[in-house]
């Protein structure tokens, strides 16, 4: 055993062991339990009641956030929104930047090398047509 | 022997740093453990919206004629196939000479929840197709669809029968909404899936993720556990950390999608039934011709078997295979064992149909 082996033979050792060789079953017993439609229509009506129950405080939160001028998960939402428009334009100035060098080699405006375009032979056979 | 620890010069102790060096790591934080995801060079080549389509700079000297362009899941980031040199499809497919591009969905905002299966099977998987033609200059191109991304191929090929397609390989889809039994339950006559949509828009990456974890309810306690039990394997412990940086960012289901997977996919279990129609035509899988491969896991807890077992009978092709490799939904991409088990049966299929 190394010097760094922190697993030596331990209880706790022993216990994290039996937890992983035992998680199938548990598992499967678990969404046996979970699959059954009466335990699904509970946790569905559950789950209901918990996002209108987040939405109501979400919105009481907001106005709260707002009053002590901090911003709320709907500002940061927006600024996501924002960035990530700038990102997709990002995206797209680079395929066009893209377009236009393939479009200036094409021209024969300058040489692939000096464009940076990598144009390989496509002659690649199989390993099992490949001569021994 | 450890190397030096880590000096504090005259800042707080870091404990993670102290932790990572009794561990025989020599980094200063586990961000740093884990590396950039999806760090394979590559340029963008195409861009819609929030798609962008990728290149790969190629690994070898020589390429196979066929290029292949790989469709991820609408949920998941594409990063999964790219995690990190050693532990990547996308580089692998590089160092075996393929010339691999890559369809990243991006994040939906509020602007894209009228994003139907529509917009992907018949007009953004086209695009990318047509620009992967224009770029490489081949007029075939192979397509591999992992998980939703499978499906999304799957229906592409269906409905572009005459297409540019040259082989289709397929890994983990789903198909039989029969054999997913708790999420058909969960999303059944109960759930009100226009109650969440008008409370969210798309719907949340969480909870989408928390279905899937449902799935394996005690699966998050037992990947700790198995985690505390290989801290003296850095490579493990490294390999793990990255998995779950990589679950911990998800995606947004666009509405209109999630909508259509529930009705059609999860209730009607339609693309079984043949009655599944895209943009009014009906996809009917056996007018799929090309060549075709279905990977599958072995314990795969998301896609199980009986979901994705009738793929291969429904695919109408003569040369059609259905390969069963050991190991869980994303364990057969990236897990360890992948680089032993399921890329070397890729590329041996592949190679062959790509000259």
């Amino acid at each position: 055993m190394s010097e760094r082996n922190l697993n030596y033979p331990s209880f706790f050792g022993m216990w994290r062991e039996w937890i992983v060789r035992s998680e199938q079953q548990w598992s499967e017993s678990m969404s046996k339990l979970l699959k059954d439609e009466a335990t699904a229509g509970v946790l569905s009506r559950q789950l209901d009641e918990a996002r209108m129950m987040q939405k109501m405080f979400a919105e009481m939160m907001q106005s709260y956030l707002a009053t002590v001028n901090l911003p709320s998960r709907l500002d940061l939402q927006w600024l996501d929104e924002r960035m990530g428009r700038v990102e997709d334009g990002l995206g797209a100035v680079q395929a066009q930047l893209v377009q236009l060098r393939d479009a200036v080699v094409k021209a024969r405006r300058a040489t692939p090398d000096d464009a940076g375009v990598i144009r390989l032979p496509r002659t690649r056979r199989a390993p099992t047509e490949r001569p021994r | 022997m450890n190397p030096a620890a880590p000096a504090n010069e005259g800042r707080w102790p870091d404990p993670i740093a102290q932790a990572l060096w009794r561990l025989g790591v020599e980094r200063e934080d586990f961000a740093q453990l884990t590396g950039a995801l999806g760090a394979s060079a590559k340029e963008t080549i195409f861009a819609q919206g929030t798609l962008k389509l990728h290149h790969y700079r190629p690994l070898t000297d020589e390429l196979y004629r066929v290029p292949v362009l790989v469709v991820t899941s609408l949920v998941n980031q594409p990063t999964i196939l790219d995690l990190a040199p050693g532990q990547s499809i996308v580089e692998n497919l590089l160092r075996k000479g393929f010339d691999v591009y890559l369809i990243e969905w991006g994040r939906p905002r509020a602007e894209h929840q009228d994003l139907a299966l529509e917009d992907y099977v018949l007009d953004r998987i086209p695009a990318c197709i047509a620009r992967v033609r224009e770029d490489c200059g081949e007029p075939d191109v192979s397509i591999i669809g992992y998980c939703i991304g499978g499906l999304l191929a799957t229906m592409y090929a269906a409905l572009h029968s005459d297409g540019p397609l040259k082989n289709l390989v397929c890994m983990a889809v789903p198909v039989n909404s029969d054999g997913l039994e708790s999420l058909k339950t969960w999303m059944g006559s109960h759930f009100d899936e226009e109650s969440v949509i008008d409370l969210y828009g798309n719907v949340p990456a969480d909870l989408v993720q928390n279905a899937l974890r449902m799935l394996r309810p005690f699966g998050r306690l037992a990947g700790a556990m198995n985690l505390l039990n290989n801290l003296d394997n850095p490579e493990f412990l490294q390999s793990n950390l990255r998995l779950g940086k990589w679950e911990a960012d998800n995606i947004a289901f666009p509405a209109a999608a999630f909508r259509q997977m529930v009705n059609d996919f999860l209730r009607g279990n339609k693309l079984i039934r043949g009655t599944w129609t895209i943009g009014g035509r009906r996809v009917d899988a056996s007018s799929v011709r090309v060549p075709f491969v279905h990977l599958l896991a072995e314990d795969d807890h998301i896609t199980p078997s009986a979901s994705s077992r009738d793929l291969v009978r429904l695919i109408g092709s003569v040369d059609k295979r259905e390969i069963i490799i050991k190991g869980g939904h994303v364990g057969l991409v990236a897990g360890r064992g992948a680089e032993k088990r399921m890329w070397p049966a890729l590329e041996a299929w592949l190679a062959e149909r790509s000259v």
